[in-house]
């Protein structure tokens, strides 16, 4: 009986049933995260900025999404690894350009077992292995790489990169020839027909689960691979409540034989800081993208090791060709010459940190770094700005991402620097979540970019960055003796005459000086001691199957 | 009874013994005398006023100058509290910084303030009249309603959001969030001062409303809106450095203390305390300066507590001469 004093539902019972409810539902999380952490031997902790947005490589292109695809999936052919000239305990790809190899390049199957590219470079047959099954137990034929292609040209967005890249212009380019054979056919001869197949964002999806869960109405299973996967990759997707965690599990039929590390919690922690007190008090096993202070730091912790290495990584100061003073060559240049880029290095990335002494990243084949001429010198620069009509300079502004924390201190050191010429630089802290969009906008004068060329090709590099079509090409920048040679480089599979008219471009490039060249940031692993096998790839993420506990 | 009592409290005349000039003051030291913590913050903010205003003058260094060579250097000399992570010295930014966070505090809480209070006035004096009157003082009440309803910090950041993010933007943003406190605060007072006898006088000699509200009705309900005023400028600057710490606030590198302490608190963990603690502290202590010399106004100016302050002050005073009476007899 209830006390008829009381309303039906008073204050009292509203927080007893309340109360229970919420801790109905934060329980479960609660316990799906104890196992987590009590790391047992086959279970790796990841702290990372966060965890995937998308899981379609179509269309995102967020930090934890980089790893989820590299575990979920695989593609045809991967470089051929081999020991970091560097870093004794870790490998990395083997990017560098071999004459002797078809297409000049040395790469082992994944996907693909065997396959042949025509002397005239419009076409490579891949023979795709027999018996590989995806992790929903639909076995690999060459359907499902002529699906994969479809679903790119038919959805645009990255797809639609990548199939121009690779040359290709229709649906039709891709042809089934077997069971398991499946062709790429170009009008004219592409460089990257081979190459573009060892790309993070071209892996191979199943086409029989995509069909069958994306029915008519979403024939390219968008909803499906947004949240889930359908691939041939080592591991399948166990749980991903974005925010929090993604858990990956091995898979015991991949076919490369199951990955050491059973299990693969990939936690979101968004503050370096804290991801740094995570792996010192061995609370997670890897700690991702840190700060360069507090990588000196996890130097001096034991049971930790620091690993760093030079990375396809570049950081630089887009200058707005279309706005002025910037439209004007000298200025940009001016700009350069006031940049304390050694400084920078010393002080901002505590020498974790090349000079970005080039437009394309130094590791990779075709890359001129002798064009670079802006060492420090500040009386050159006042020089430069007296002579484009500027001797009093002017006021700009630069932009930078809040949530990157190097950006605000360079962008602070470089205003102190600025001012010894008379040019005064208002800055702009953008928040993280609209800065992609600002720089997309081409509306600013000044704003920080820090991207990476995936594939390790000096025309894939410049064509993204200085083709004045491209998408990526945020400067504004346009030449078209640049446009000449990128469009010729692009045509012709001759890999000598293609390095020499990229090195012409650099030439151009480099004396007209789009950026502001700031770095070449190193990509570091920070890492409990027991924990093996790490291998940078020039895509900038970690794949999960390379690791083990000793 | 209950009507005269409120206002008893309201319109007292001031204590005979403080009445003039000297009085007051007088009555005054003797006030910090007696609670020396209210003496300390009349001293703390008095100290950070005098830097602001000389700032120029005393930091050693440029408080926007990088100096990347001498970066993360430690407190010593000659940097007092050592050098941030791109070498701005931290003594220079901070004692520069109140020139922004005062300013900016000040600027919104008086905004505040008088838009709070001439609303709040307008409300409660219309607000028992028939008509449209009474209409709009229901409509000013709960749209104050509806501002109060939402966190103040997650009102002010919208705020920002929405005009852009400049100086401007964050003193409208404290005074928009400041302005119901003034509001309620007046509307207050003005009910129950508008039934006074000598309100309904003017109002039967057709003095007309405004004179009414303006030179007898605000005038002799200011005393709890100055109180307030002195609590809510600590809190202003207390908004204003959080606004700037998530990056809503002034832009980089002006020298404030939020953004000082954003700036620096990544490098805590790496062993480099001094770029966020000190900023830290400044802002620290005068937010608790602001708040002593808040409650030494709120006794100031409520006349039932002011005047048992003086009984007190009287007492001790007559108990200290009878001990050196008893001590010169003996």
């Amino acid at each position: 009986m209830s006390d008829p004093r009381l309303p039906f539902f008073d204050r009292r019972t509203f927080f007893r049933t309340t109360t229970a409810i919420a801790g109905a539902a934060v329980m479960p999380r609660i316990l799906a995260i104890s196992p987590a952490m009590a790391q047992a031997g086959s279970t790796m902790v990841i702290a990372a900025p966060a965890t995937p947005q998308s899981l379609d490589c179509n269309f995102d292109v967020s930090l934890g999404t980089f790893e989820a695809i590299g575990a979920l999936y695989d593609g045809l052919l991967g470089f051929e690894k081999i020991p970091d000239p560097g870093v004794p305990d870790a490998r990395r790809e083997d990017i560098s350009f071999h004459p002797e190899l078809p297409g000049g390049v040395n790469m082992v199957g994944k996907l693909a077992e065997s396959w042949e590219l025509d002397p005239s470079g419009t076409r490579v047959v891949f023979k795709l292995r027999e018996g590989v099954m995806s992790n929903w137990g639909n076995e690999l034929t060459a359907e499902d790489v002529r699906w994969t292609w479809n679903r790119a040209f038919e959805l645009g967005a990255l797809g639609a990169f990548y199939t121009a890249v690779s040359g290709l212009t229709s649906p039709d380019d891709v042809r089934v020839e077997d069971k398991y054979v499946v062709s790429f056919n170009t009008q004219s001869p592409n460089p990257l027909l081979l190459k573009i197949h060892t790309n993070l964002y071209t892996p191979v999806y199943d086409s029989t689960k995509c069909k069958e869960v994306g029915g008519t109405d979403d024939p390219w299973a968008r909803k499906f691979i947004e949240n889930d996967s359908a691939g041939f990759g080592p591991y399948r997707l166990q749980q991903l409540t974005r925010g929090q965690q993604a858990v990956f599990a091995a898979r015991d039929d991949y076919y490369g034989g199951k990955p050491a590390i059973d299990t693969v919690v990939f936690r979101e922690v968004p503050t370096s800081a804290a991801r740094v007190q995570l792996l010192q008090g061995g609370a997670v096993d890897i700690a991702q993208y840190l700060q360069p202070l507090e990588i000196i730091s996890l130097q001096r912790v034991p049971n930790v090791v620091v690993e760093t290495v030079p990375a396809s990584f570049m950081i630089w100061i887009e200058l707005n060709a279309k706005m002025a003073p910037f439209d004007n060559v000298d200025v940009r240049r001016a700009m350069n010459f006031a940049f304390p880029q050694q400084q920078v290095l010393e002080t901002v990335y505590q020498g974790l940190a090349s000079p970005l002494d080039g437009c394309m990243p130094n590791i990779y084949p075709g890359f001129a770094g002798e064009f670079f001429e802006y060492e420090y010198d500040p009386a050159k620069a006042k020089e430069l700005l007296a002579g484009a009509g500027f001797a009093d300079g002017f006021t700009t502004s630069l932009s930078y991402n809040a949530g990157d924390p190097v950006q605000e201190p360079i962008a602070i050191i470089y205003q102190s620097a600025l001012r010894e010429i008379g040019v005064e630089l208002e800055l702009k802290k953008v928040p993280a979540g609209s800065f992609y969009n600002m720089v997309t906008e081409r509306g600013q004068p000044m704003i920080f970019y820090v991207d990476s060329p995936w594939c390790p090709d000096p025309g894939y590099s410049l064509t993204l960055y200085f083709d004045s079509k491209s998408y990526v090409n945020y400067s504004n920048y346009a030449n078209a003796e640049v446009d000449r040679l990128i469009a010729e480089t692009a045509a012709t599979a001759d890999e000598a005459a293609r390095l020499d008219m990229m090195r012409q471009a650099q030439e151009i490039i480099m004396r007209e000086a789009p950026w502001v060249f700031v770095a070449y940031p190193n990509y570091t692993m920070a890492r409990k001691a027991d924990i093996e096998g790490w291998t940078y790839y020039t895509s900038n993420n970690i794949r999960f199957q390379d690791f083990n506990r000793a | 009874m209950a009507q005269r009592t409120s206002a008893t409290r309201i319109a007292e005349p001031e204590p005979p013994a403080a009445a003039g000039g000297s009085g007051r003051l007088a009555f005054f030291l003797a006030l910090l005398r007696a609670r020396p913590s209210y003496a300390l913050g009349y001293i703390i903010v008095g100290v950070v006023v005098l830097l602001a205003v000389l700032a120029p003058w005393v930091a050693p260094f440029d408080p926007v100058r990088a100096s990347p060579a001498d970066f993360l250097k430690p407190p010593g000399w000659p940097y007092l509290m050592g050098t941030d992570a791109t070498g701005m010295d931290i003594f220079s930014r901070v004692i520069h910084a109140p020139r922004i966070d005062l300013a900016i505090a000040l600027a919104g809480t008086l905004i505040s303030a008088v838009v709070g209070s001439a609303l709040g006035a307008a409300a409660g004096y219309y607000q028992t009249q028939r008509g449209v009157g009474a209409f709009a003082s229901g409509f000013v009440m709960r749209a104050a309603d509806v501002l109060q309803a939402f966190p103040v910090f997650v009102f002010a950041i919208a705020v920002v959001a929405v005009l852009g993010q400049s100086l401007q933007s964050i003193v409208i943003a404290v005074a928009f969030v400041n302005t119901p406190i003034y509001l309620r605060l007046m509307r207050s007072q003005v009910l129950a001062i508008r039934r006074m006898r000598y309100v309904e006088a003017a109002y039967i000699a057709g003095v007309s409303d405004l004179q009414i509200l303006t030179r007898h009705v605000v005038t002799n309900a200011m005393a709890p809106i100055l109180a307030q005023l002195s609590v809510n400028i600590g809190w202003a600057i207390l908004l204003t450095a959080a606004l700037s710490f998530i990056g809503a606030g002034v832009e980089a590198p002006t020298p404030e203390w939020g953004s000082m302490i954003a700036m620096g608190y990544q490098s805590i963990i790496t062993g480099h305390w001094w770029p966020s603690i000190f900023p830290g502290l400044a802002l620290a202590l005068t937010v608790f300066g602001f708040a002593l010399i808040g409650s030494s106004v709120e006794v100031l100016a409520d006349p039932a507590r002011r005047r048992a302050l003086a009984g007190e002050l009287e007492a001790r005073r007559r108990l200290r001469l009878q001990a050196r009476a008893a001590g010169a007899g003996a």
